[in-house]
């Protein structure tokens, strides 16, 4: 009897390379980041990011397109720290993408309104950019973005171009006097403004992604405004490994985050949300 | 009616060491005095002599179809390179109804074409053959009997009546052993009574597997999590759990390295940390529910099949004692 060694070429956790081909300092500790990626993916889907010797994270698409893939990444953890010093040019290993994405195709027809808070308004730039090239299949579009502070502000470029084209209220929870940053804003949460403008749910869906406490508040507060727990999709967050339900980490009472997340509707989670 | 064979127990020295030229032979031996309290556990055998088959293994086999540092890759630099892995053809012996639909769960887990084949797993699984052991008698913390598993899922299947082994054929892999060790068994048939399947005198009962009504019940916490150690031995022993880490090693020049997968238990802290310092189950009655939830509940949404096997190495195992099933039979 021999030993047979057997070469495992093909293999799901093995990355491919992507090199950068921009890069965007958007705070003191996030940046965007551009990749030469061609893949085809859907709003709310997300990939792993990966540095030899550091480690593997999962981040979220924050755009829409099939030439390219751009991340915006916070600095938080290990990889993502080092992801921070790389610079235009430089490689990184990546795979993906995964999870559930939004369903944008069943929301033809409807409005849509899309709530981000500090981070959380990364993930949903894909959908805003699947928005702006089909424009004309979706009705009225509002955005309300909550941020920490002024100096906090994602995609500054991006926020000038859509709040031509959609109704945008951006607001910030603390305003330093005086700022650093010009803003254009109110202060408060994003709940406020969410509480303030927001009415009739008919016709609507609610996508929204941030703190789980912001999560929360929001949904309770369109939940009293008569909005059904089906019209509300939220975004969680765990840890994963895998992103293909083998790991098992990413469990929330049962669901994976990688399989049948990262995007929810409001139902599927609402009692479990700490699980 | 699948084909039965009659295997004489004195024959069973000569059945393994016939089986043997041709494969590696894992079994259940004795451990050490000392170790393990003297409690069986699976290994590579070379004496037919060492196999011990009187009591529960300790440990199960997942171990050896999922590396504990499975390598992924290996890598220098940006540069990727392909792992090799060592594979010999080998017979699985002694595997109990528990063993054997934990390394099916796994193959529902890791086998699973639909969300991407794990092909570590399969390459290990493919050189691999099954043979059960029927339990004529449960051990003290079994309690399969409340469970429903199934009873065809192994290559052979052994059953132990009187002087003589009983042999059901359950696939390809398993005639394959039968052709090689032909010369030490008689073919028969109806060889087995519905009673020779039951396996009687069970030290345990679950009373119930529907236990979504009680989520929130006080005694998860009183009753488990507050004895709970945390311990993670319970995932350790389980035959289902499966739930790993990946990380990479690197070497002194901190370029190249492996990228190795290592099982992690849902019972520790660190299990839902995420960067940030943010622990997702930090109460420990979190952690505790959540095991007993993926086995009874989750699995069996997901699936449509029941992930606990009810081989009890949870309790038995356990070092403060935590039996389980003793708390949900109380709820009310």
């Amino acid at each position: 009897m021999t030993t047979k060694q057997q070469l495992i070429s093909e293999s799901p956790y093995k990355p491919v390379l992507a090199k950068i081909t921009e890069y965007v300092r958007e705070t003191h500790d996030s940046f965007t980041i551009k990749l030469d990626w061609k893949i085809h993916h859907q709003p709310g889907q997300f990939v792993f990011c990966s540095l030899p010797g550091i480690g593997e994270a999962p981040i979220s698409i924050c755009s829409h397109s099939d030439e390219y893939i751009e991340l915006n990444i916070r600095e938080v953890g290990n990889v993502t720290k080092k992801l921070g010093q790389l610079k235009v040019g430089d490689e990184l290993l990546v795979r993906g993408p995964y999870g559930r994405a939004y369903p944008m195709r069943d929301f033809e027809g409807n409005n849509i309104i899309i709530i981000g808070g500090g981070c959380g308004v990364a993930p949903l730039k894909g959908s805003i950019e699947f928005i702006e090239q089909y424009r004309n299949k979706f009705r009225d579009v509002s955005l309300f973005f909550g941020f920490r502070t002024p100096d906090d502000t994602l995609f500054r470029k991006r926020m000038d171009v859509w709040k031509e084209k959609f109704n945008m209220h951006v607001s910030f929870d603390k305003v330093a006097e005086p700022s650093k940053a010009c803003y254009d804003g109110s202060q408060g949460f994003v709940t406020q403004k969410v509480n303030e403008l927001v009415g009739d749910n008919t016709n609507t869906v609610v996508f929204i992604c941030g703190p789980p406490i912001m999560i929360e508040k929001t949904s309770e507060i369109l939940l009293n405004k008569g909005f059904k727990e089906e019209q509300i999709f939220v975004s969680a967050e765990r840890l994963m490994y895998c992103g293909m339900g083998k790991c098992g980490r990413c469990m929330i009472h049962g669901r994976y985050t990688c399989l049948d997340g990262a995007v929810f509707r409001y139902d599927e989670l609402k009692d479990y949300k700490d699980d | 009616m699948s084909q039965q064979y009659v295997l004489k127990k004195e024959n069973f020295n000569n059945f393994v060491e016939k089986v043997m030229a041709d494969y590696d032979f894992i079994a259940p031996v004795k451990a050490k005095k000392n170790i393990l309290r003297s409690k069986s556990l699976y290994q590579k055998i070379s004496n037919p002599e060492d196999i011990f088959l009187d009591d529960h293994s300790y440990h199960t086999v997942k171990g050896f179809f999922n590396d504990p540092r499975e390598k992924l890759f290996d890598f220098d630099g940006n540069k990727i390179i392909n792992p090799v892995i060592e594979l010999r053809q080998r017979v699985f012996f002694g595997l109990r109804k528990c063993d054997l639909n934990g390394i099916w769960h796994q193959d529902m887990v890791f086998l699973d074409n639909k969300h991407q084949c794990d092909p570590f797993y399969k390459a290990r699984r493919d050189v691999s053959v099954l043979i059960g052991l029927h339990c004529n008698n449960g051990f003290e913390h079994c309690f399969c009997n409340s469970l429903d598993l199934r009873s065809d899922f192994h290559d052979l299947m052994f059953f132990d009546k009187n002087n003589d082994f009983i042999i059901e054929v359950g696939s390809d892999k398993g005639r394959k052993i039968i052709e090689i060790a032909s010369d030490f068994l008689e073919q028969g048939d109806n060889l087995l009574t519905e009673e020779d399947r039951k396996i009687k005198n069970m030290g345990h009962e679950l009373k119930t597997t529907n236990i979504k009504k009680f989520y929130h019940h006080e005694d998860w916490k009183t009753k488990g999590a507050d004895k709970c150690l945390a311990c993670g031995a319970c995932n350790m022993l389980c035959p289902n759990c499966h739930c790993f880490t990946i990380e990479d090693d690197v070497d002194f020049s901190l370029k190249k390295g492996t990228r190795i997968r290592k099982p992690a238990p849902c019972q520790l802290k660190h299990f839902t940390r995420v960067a940030g310092d943010h622990i997702f189950r930090q109460d420990k009655t979190a952690r505790f529910k959540h095991r007993i939830y993926h086995q009874l509940q989750y699995f069996q949404d997901r699936h449509d099949v029941q992930f606990c096997t009810g081989c009890g190495r949870c309790i038995a195992g356990c070092p403060a004692r935590i039996d389980w099933i003793e708390i949900i039979n109380n709820m009310e």
